[in-house]
């Protein structure tokens, strides 16, 4: 599946496919397995998805942050299965002719993949519990460049 | 009718990979969350932000629930 994988995300080559003659700025977030969370020591992650729909569902995020931001080009690959510390857990390449529109792509489309994709984080920590991963995580972040969608995205 | 609804992530606790509720006519996806939450009531606080895909299409929870065999039950994404 294009935008899923269970095995290790290689950026780098990524980011070699990703010239295109008319973008001056290309634009990477990879988003890694941090060793805590929360003052909790993290041994590493797994993930569980459900593939075929969040597979779609980051197709159409990409699609429509390419119109919206006038993209050259975009991708997306969240990882399932098990990542280790340091390890990619999701990729965001965003191309376009100038710097603002790549940058601010690349943040409307993690935060689309994070807060409406069906993946799930599963935590496992030193002391040998482990943690199902609840909600998003931008609380106190400096998340106020956009309206949060919790609970508009159950489509009721 | 029994409707069979495959979870995922924290609700495989509360219910395994999946489980089956009986539905009666013209009843909605949200009637259908209440029986959940019946069935388990530990698992109530969390399906109050869960979401149903049918045809890997999130429904709107006061529909009534389609012929579709297979429900998904989609607990908040912590993707990322």
């Amino acid at each position: 599946m294009k935008h899923i994988q269970n095995t290790a995300i290689n950026y780098s080559e990524l980011f070699d496919d990703f010239r295109h003659p008319h973008s001056g700025a290309v634009v990477l977030f990879s988003g890694e397995v941090r060793d805590n969370n929360k003052g909790r020591a993290v041994t590493h992650l797994e993930y569980e998805a459900y593939a075929p729909m969040a597979n779609k569902m980051i197709s159409e995020i990409l699609e429509e942050a390419k119109s919206r931001f006038n993209l050259n080009q975009a991708a997306c690959v969240h990882r399932v299965g098990r990542v280790e510390i340091s390890g990619c857990a999701v990729v965001v390449i965003t191309g376009s002719g100038h710097r603002k529109e790549a940058y601010d792509a690349n943040r409307y489309i993690i935060d689309r993949v994070k807060n409406e994709v069906p993946i799930w984080k599963h935590e496992f920590f030193a002391d040998g519990t482990s943690e199902w991963g609840q909600n998003c995580d931008c609380v106190g972040d400096d998340h106020h460049h956009h309206q949060h969608h919790h609970h508009y995205e159950r489509a009721e | 009718m029994n409707r069979k609804i495959v979870c995922f992530a924290g609700l495989k606790k509360f219910f395994g990979d999946e489980t089956s509720v009986e539905v009666a006519p013209e009843e909605s996806y949200a009637n259908l969350l209440e029986k959940l939450g019946e069935l388990n009531p530990e698992a109530k606080e969390v399906l109050t932000s869960c979401r149903i895909a049918v045809n890997e299409k999130f429904v709107p929870l006061d529909e009534t629930i389609n012929d579709q065999t297979t429900l998904f039950l989609i607990p908040p994404s912590s993707g990322g």
